[in-house]
């Protein structure tokens, strides 16, 4: 019964690979699609390199402090410069001529004021086109106004308790609300940080494994429309053998159409998908589930043209709501809890994690585990479809 | 159903290479094939008539095992096919009606595929092959795609894709559909080599002459049954022995057809024209010069055609001829 099987599979593949869906399916165009994708939407965020100008007019404790404070976090370390500038319009000039990307000028008796409770302004300049120097800029003001609120706060706290004013600054201090402590938390997007190009690479993976892996099943109703599907089975071969036969090159193909998405995505974008074991028990597991929901929507139709239409739309709901298309995280809450009902959903949720931590195959033992539940259940209701039209 | 107990399968000690004994399916509340049952020795042709929709397809469908029967047994060549349908299947050959190949293939490969599905090992089918291309006359062509052939080719090919593994019972349904006359007889005289040299066939066709000439015994099925069952003169008998004679006469016909009527042995008379008749007559090819006799005086005889009793006429008497489908 082997050799029958191998006699169906090996027909299935050369005339998959003779016409040439099977590589434009499963290869050329998913991996362009993600290509497109990761460029024209993100694909590696680019590098933070921000040069931000220092103009300090004040001279006083607070500035200097800011300064130390930037100098030394360790998350601004080689990502940003401070250039000292001596005034607003120098600093003005730099910016229009693109040498720095943003600046934080302190006016003069900045301190003073601060120091007596009556706070103070601190000027952000910025240009559209250095948004990201901007950005570093104005959360470095925030974290300023922060400070500067809360030593305003205690200053007049400790004023209007009848402290002496000679003896304010060191009341304030010696209780904590001495100066700026600048802290870059990290704060990663909701559903795990991760790299766009890694996102849409896998997400074409998992939705061209479906037109491929559905491709072979489609395969049998064009057989049975041929009269050759007809011809197999009276031959003395069992009955699962054109189904097996068919489904077995199906999900090589789509196996190996996921594993190439993800040698190009590293290729065209150097990004990392994390483990490489884990990733391809994932994508495995995924054409798993694919193929069973395909198998499923083909036991249900009765031609391949109808079986087209379905499984156009199933790879589509389930690409969108797993979030192949648009990533889970911008979905509304709802639509993400839909997003678990797909297959799609549970990959998108595994390769996240694994890219996103650099967690092993353990750290994916549920998200593969379910995708290899919906495959028994899809594939079970199949083989169940399949007696009543195709095997018997 | 008319059966013919003396029509029965011959006498014979040896296993049939094909026997059914009552077969139904029913779809729903159609019953499409009710006790359906006949039996092919090795080397017998046997034909399969009926209507469209008459239970032929059902009845093939159920004898190759793509249908399972909702009762009844299938053997071939002793093997019943319910309970070892890998063995039974071994020894048939089925060519269904429609073109059942890989046009993307060539005829080689497509002989190929279903030689291999028929587990023949990888140079005993190579030599095959090449004795089937040569059987079905494709040799030359055996290399070039199959979308290429004209329908006579891929006719010759669908029929050769049954032979590769030398079943014990073939089973052709309708395979001269839309052929040309070449292919026609090229088939035709292949499958009557194929049971000269010992294979069983079961052979259905629309086509009254072509199971005339290959068949010795034939059943014609209706409605899902079989009416009736024997050979070509059993047959033919079921209608009677009366020929249809036809006259044209020059003369007085008026007078000539009331003195054809009075004839002994005329059982019916019809004028068909205004000088032709149609005498329903038994022995009617005997009768001719009584006939001929009768109408001296009045008129004389100028033309005369005797039609004798054949299968058409009996599948048109037992089935009727209103149009199906």
């Amino acid at each position: 019964m082997l050799r029958a099987l191998w006699t169906v599979s090996a027909l299935e593949l050369r005339t998959r690979l003779r016409d040439g869906t099977a590589i434009v399916i499963a290869v050329i165009v998913p991996v362009t699609l993600a290509t497109l994708f990761g460029l024209a939407l993100g694909g590696d965020d680019p590098p933070l390199k921000a040069t931000v100008g220092f103009v300090d007019l004040d001279g006083g404790e607070f500035p200097a402090s800011v300064r130390r404070e930037v100098m030394a976090a360790k998350e601004l370390k080689g990502s940003v410069t401070l250039r000292d500038l001596p005034s607003r319009e120098q600093a003005g000039r730099e910016l229009e001529s693109g040498a720095i990307g943003s600046a934080i000028v302190f006016p003069a008796g900045f301190s003073e004021s601060v120091g007596a409770g009556k706070g103070g302004d601190v000027a952000v300049l910025k240009t559209p086109e250095s948004p990201l120097a901007g950005v570093v800029a104005s959360a470095i003001v925030d974290r300023i106004s922060a400070v500067v609120d809360a030593r305003t706060l205690a200053v007049r706290a400790v004023l209007r308790a009848g402290v002496p004013g000679d003896q304010v600054k060191e009341l304030v201090e010696r209780n904590g609300a001495a100066g700026p402590a600048i802290g870059l938390a990290d704060d990663p997007l909701a559903g795990g940080k991760i790299d766009l190009s890694v996102y849409y690479g896998s997400g074409m993976a998992a939705l061209f494994a479906f037109f491929v892996v559905g491709a072979s099943f489609r395969g049998l109703l064009t057989e049975r429309k041929l009269g050759t599907l007809d011809r197999i089975r009276a031959a003395p071969v069992a009955a699962w053998v054109p189904v097996a036969g068919k489904a077995a090159v199906g999900f090589a193909l789509a196996v190996a159409g996921a594993l190439l998405n993800w040698g190009a995505s590293v290729l065209i974008f150097g990004s990392t998908w994390g483990d490489p074991a884990a990733v391809t028990v994932v994508l495995v597991a995924h054409v798993l589930a694919a193929a069973a929901i395909t198998m499923l929507v083909t036991s249900r139709v009765r031609t391949d043209a109808q079986a087209d239409g379905a499984i156009m739309i199933v790879s589509f709901v389930a690409a969108f709501f797993g979030g192949s298309l648009v990533p889970v995280y911008n979905l509304p809450g709802p639509l993400q809890a839909v997003a678990l009902l797909t297959p799609n959903g549970w990959t998108s949720k595994a390769l996240t994690e694994l890219a996103g931590s650099g967690a092993g195959l353990a750290a994916v033992a549920l998200p593969v585990g379910v995708l290899c539940a919906i495959a028994l259940t899809a594939g079970g209701l199949a083989v169940l479809g399949f007696r009543k039209g195709l095997l018997l | 159903m008319t059966t013919l107990e003396t029509a029965s399968a011959p006498a014979t000690t040896t296993t049939p290479a094909l026997a059914c004994r009552g077969l139904r399916k029913r779809y729903g509340d159609v019953v499409a094939v009710q006790d359906v049952g006949f039996a092919i020795a090795p080397g017998q042709a046997y034909g399969l008539l009926g209507p469209n929709g008459a239970g032929k397809t059902t009845t093939i469908s159920m004898l190759v095992g793509l249908l399972r029967p909702d009762s009844g047994t299938v053997l071939v060549g002793g093997t019943d096919l319910a309970a070892d349908p890998t063995r039974a299947k071994a020894k048939i050959g089925y060519v269904p009606q429609e073109i059942a190949l890989y046009p993307e293939l060539t005829g080689r490969e497509n002989l190929r595929f279903f030689g291999r599905l028929f587990g023949l090992p990888r140079r005993r089918l190579a030599a095959r092959i090449d004795e089937v291309l040569d059987l079905i006359g494709l040799t030359d062509r055996a290399d070039t795609k199959l979308g290429t052939y004209s329908g006579g080719m891929k006719r010759r090919i669908n029929i050769g894709a049954a032979l590769l593994h030398r079943p014990e019972v073939l089973i052709l349904d309708e395979p001269t559909v839309g052929v040309d006359p070449q292919s026609r007889k090229a088939i035709l005289d292949g499958v009557e080599r194929l049971v000269g040299e010992g294979m069983a066939l079961l052979y259905t066709s629309h086509y009254m002459e072509e199971i005339e000439r290959v068949c010795e015994r034939a059943a014609i099925i209706d409605h899902g049954r079989i009416i009736a069952d024997g050979t070509r003169r059993e047959l033919v008998s079921l209608v009677g022995t009366a020929d249809k004679v036809e006259l044209v006469l020059d003369g007085d016909v008026e007078t000539a057809f009331a003195k054809l009527r009075a004839v002994e042995g005329v059982v019916e008379a019809a004028r068909t024209g205004a000088s032709s008749v149609r005498l329903i007559a038994e022995g009617g090819r005997y009768l001719l010069p009584a006939l001929i006799t009768a109408v001296e005086g009045s008129a004389t005889v100028t033309a005369t055609q005797v039609i004798e009793p054949d299968l058409e006429a009996t599948f048109l008497h037992l089935t009727g001829s209103t149009l199906r489908d």
